[in-house]
């Protein structure tokens, strides 16, 4: 046909043959995505999507799976079952022996894994280019085959009790975190856990986990990334073949509540076996789609990105108040939270560091940051930005997640448009808007009583 | 990958690739933590730190704000054998940005407030290191296993020798150190490879002209019996376990046989060790394996990190496996499974310009062979089962060990002994020994 992209024609290709059950794939646009190139954006009429960027800079593959859930999703009581289930995943299907999933991914040469977290879960592999047959097939297998027994759940549930052991019971950050969005979060969903309550996650049965899966593990709330070495009409034909006759959910509408505007400032105290005070801070932030959440983060390069950033300079270096200093804006669907973590230096308190961190806030509300402050956390953010494209996974990951957050595929490239145009004035605007005392939370942790010697 | 001779011992290493317009530069030294003169641990990494605390021209601030404006970012690593001044940049502020590195290498100011405000900051990251349980286990493992060696000093230092160090230290390290004949120079990214030459040439003579120090690190010394260091550390629920012994040298016949052996013991997600210890079990959500590849013959170590409850039953199977793997040895189906996952997943070691350049790095700092990576698919896949099972013999010895366990004693102790048949000796530190011993 006269005129057809190469893209179009892979797509015609994909479509040829006649695959019992099986939709078509349909092109529905291309967004460019800088100097590598366009991400096609595709959809099959079970609705499931696929973006797809050519990668020739290395003879390998990215394959993710967005599944639009996370624990934003979950229940009371049933806190942590997406990451749980997430564990479940690399198990048994009906035509895999449990371990079977691995053991061919890695003869592969695959490097696999997978993530939760509050509005999604994803799944990834990289493998060498000749392989991505093999997992189109795992992945779509996976999605509509996995069994679940009780032995594989009984033994998740302990491994994921010592993940949470790991990450949070005996880790002094991970903790006083958990305690920031408990409490800041008293309506959204964001306040619990994705790792979940420890009681919850040794209570989850069988039957918990299935009607996750059948609830949620469907091909019109996934998504996949491909970026790589690959022949278009290859992966498509591949692809509508593993996943075209697979069924759509009825995905439930979401049931989360909105966070009502914080009133007051809140403060908690831990109690934790560490040298030093810390305090972890947060105060309602925008959502990553919200026009403010770049400038916000141009903010956060100013008083924490390196240390002649404002609030790092005065606090760690000039007056010795902190060892360790660091700020970032959440990147979620709804609005989360401007955090700061500051550990103080021995015989430094809270009242100190807080006051010190005041101060830099405060000069935020007053005055717009100097053209070089502005310039250097610009530039901060332009190197950090490039860095996370350096290879086919790391495109994959920003495509994908950028996709599932912001609905845009090129979202990590129009950040860095959108931090080129943050002006100073946005700057204050921002600190205006976002940190005031009343909407923040404070976690303080004390040291408890020195160890005791050892014997 | 282009390899250049700068004049003076110096060296280039340098792997041109426009997919970002992003440059990487590495001025490494041939010589580490392991110099340190004794008293003085913690030195090499003081002196390297201090090289962003101002130079001919700059404070400290004008420094950061400079690799700031020029959209850098600057690291200064220190490990037992090397030291690396490291960077990334924004292409198209390259050359801006190594006259700046070149500035703080030639002329570092060593100022009295900044050096002591450095070590303020390096004695305070101590304590802060004490809320990292794994860091904790590692310090104390390799304290143990490498006693009385270069592996076994504390590369951040200790309070203590840290109150020994002074700006005068700190000037003669550098003067001693960073010099020409010490010095290898990698590059990577969006640079061509004359304007690359061009600025090494910066970097190089930006270094001193005296004599590279010599090798100080002779082999670790061997090890007998099983031995026990229980890092006592208040309401763990949960321990760090490190079990392991002295592994191999890149230059053993048998290093690479040795390699695949451990690779289907712990290295890999199906891996004998993870599917007994979390697969079966759930008793930890990690459990691997690994040998440790530096200059001298370095570490063979196991790591897992149960539930407290789980520690002792842990231990021993961990143990139990560790006997069995030498024993018993690895099968054919092993090696050739294990053999196809370490060839097909060498396109991920490979896959970018920097891994490209920091092989060739590797391979000069810590004097491997000269073919260890370019022709790593060839050795392991000549590996057959009969060379992997004699390299287990001839190198582990699961009769001496060191068991390193972050937990509470007053919980855990007891049963974790238990756990170790045949002890030969037992230590139980603080867990903030050496953030606080004077």
């Amino acid at each position: 046909m006269a005129g057809r992209s190469a893209i179009e024609k892979a797509v015609d290709k994909a479509n040829e043959k006649a695959i019992e059950g099986a939709g078509k794939l349909r092109l529905e646009g291309r967004v460019p995505f800088g100097g590598g190139g366009d991400v096609d954006v595709l959809a099959m009429d079970n609705g499931l999507r696929v973006l797809l960027l050519v990668d020739r800079s290395a003879p390998v593959v990215a394959y993710s799976t967005w599944f639009r859930v996370g624990s934003r999703h979950e229940k009371t009581g049933k806190t942590g079952l997406a990451h749980l289930f997430e564990h479940l995943m690399f198990n048994e299907t009906e035509h895999l022996k449990a371990g079977e999933f691995d053991r061919k991914l890695e003869e592969a040469g695959a490097e696999s894994n997978a993530a939760t977290w509050v509005d999604w879960t994803y799944y990834y592999e990289a493998v060498p280019k000749d392989r991505i047959g093999l997992v189109i097939d795992l992945e779509a297998d996976r999605m509509a085959h996995l069994v679940l027994r009780d032995a594989q759940v009984a033994s998740e549930k302990e491994v994921v009790a010592n993940e949470r052991r790991y990450r949070v019971d005996d880790d002094v950050e991970g903790i006083a975190s958990e305690m920031l969005y408990r409490t800041a979060f008293v309506k959204h969903n964001y306040g619990w856990p994705t790792i979940g309550w420890m009681a919850d996650i040794l209570g989850f049965v069988p039957g918990d986990c299935e009607a996750f899966y059948e609830t949620y593990y469907a091909p019109n709330n996934a998504t996949i990334v491909v970026v790589g070495d690959v022949r278009e009409a290859d992966v498509l034909a591949r692809i509508r073949k593993a996943y075209g006759a697979l069924a759509r959910a009825e995905i439930p509408e979401e049931d989360t509540f909105p966070e009502p505007p914080q009133a007051e400032e809140r403060l908690v105290v831990l109690k934790k076996p560490t040298a030093t005070e810390k305090l972890v801070i947060g105060w309602h932030g925008p959502a990553l789609g919200d026009p403010d959440h770049a400038p916000l983060t141009v903010l956060s390069e100013i008083l924490f990105g390196g240390r002649a950033s404002r609030a790092y300079r005065a606090m760690v270096i000039d007056e010795e108040l902190a060892t360790d200093l660091r700020g970032w804006a959440s990147t979620f669907r709804d609005p989360g939270l401007f955090e700061v973590y500051a550990t103080a230096r021995p015989g430094k308190t809270k009242d100190e560091l807080l006051a010190a961190l005041d101060r830099e806030i405060d000069r935020l509300h007053a005055e717009v940051p100097a053209a070089g402050e502005l310039e250097r956390a610009k530039a901060r953010l332009e190197l950090g930005g490039l860095q996370a494209l350096d290879t086919a996974s790391g495109k994959a990951e920003q495509i994908g997640f950028y996709d599932t957050v912001t609905a845009d595929p090129a979202g990590a490239l129009r950040r860095l448009e959108a931090y080129r145009r943050v002006t100073a004035g946005d700057v204050r605007r921002v600190a205006r808007r976002f940190l005031v005392k009343s909407a923040r939370t404070i976690v303080h942790v004390v040291p408890e009583a020195p160890a005791g010697a050892a014997t | 990958m282009i390899a250049r001779d700068l004049g003076g011992g110096a060296k280039l290493f340098l792997e041109p690739s426009h997919v970002l317009p992003i440059v990487s530069v590495v001025v490494a030294l041939r010589t580490g933590s392991a110099h340190d003169p004794a008293g003085k641990e913690g030195l090499s990494r003081a002196t390297a730190r201090m090289l962003r605390r101002g130079c001919a021209g700059m404070n400290a601030v004008a420094v950061e704000e400079a690799i700031d404006r020029l959209g850098a970012e600057l690291a200064l690593e220190v490990a037992a054998s090397s030291t690396a001044v490291a960077g990334q940049v924004l292409a198209r502020n390259a050359d801006a940005f190594v006259d700046l590195v070149a500035k703080l290498i030639r002329s570092p100011t060593f100022a009295d407030d900044e050096a002591a405000r450095l070590l303020r900051e390096t004695r305070a990251e101590l304590l802060e290191a004490l809320d990292n349980d794994r860091v904790l286990a590692d310090r104390f493992f390799r304290r143990r296993l490498f006693a009385g060696h270069g592996y076994g000093r504390a590369a951040r230092g200790t309070a203590a020798s840290l109150a020994a160090i002074d700006r005068e230290a700190m000037r003669a390290h550098h003067a001693a150190h960073y010099v020409r004949a010490n010095a290898v120079v990698a590059m990577s990214g969006d640079i061509d490879p004359e304007r690359a030459e061009r600025l090494a040439r910066v970097l190089v003579e930006a270094l001193g002209d005296g004599d590279a120090p010599g090798e100080v690190l002779g082999d670790p010394p061997a090890l007998a019996g099983r031995h026990l260091v229980f890092v006592d550390k208040p309401e763990r629920t949960q321990t760090q376990i490190l079990v392991g012994s002295l592994g191999t040298s890149a230059h053993d016949d048998d290093h690479v046989a040795l390699s695949v052996a451990n690779a289907i013991f712990g290295g890999t997600f199906t891996s004998r060790l993870t599917r007994e210890v979390r697969g079966k079990r759930g008793w930890s959500y990690g459990a691997s394996s690994r040998l440790g590849v530096d200059r001298k013959r370095h570490s063979f170590v196991m790591w897992t990190f149960p539930a407290a409850t789980d520690a002792a039953p842990c231990l021993a199977l961990e143990i139990g496996l560790l006997e069995k793997l030498v024993e018993g040895g690895v099968s054919d189906r092993e090696v050739r499974f294990i053999e196809r996952y370490l060839t097909r997943s060498w396109a991920f070691e490979v896959d970018t310009a920097q891994k490209r350049v920091h092989h060739a790095l590797d391979v000069e700092l810590l004097g491997l062979p000269p073919d260890y990576y370019s022709r790593y698919v060839d050795h392991v896949s000549a590996v057959s089962t009969d060379a992997a099972n004699a390299a287990l013999r001839a190198r582990l010895d699961p009769k001496n060990l060191v068991v390193t366990v972050v937990g509470t004693a007053s919980t855990t102790l007891e049963a974790v002994r238990a756990a170790i048949p045949n002890l030969a000796s037992e230590e139980i530190v603080a867990y903030d020994l050496e953030a606080k011993e004077s």
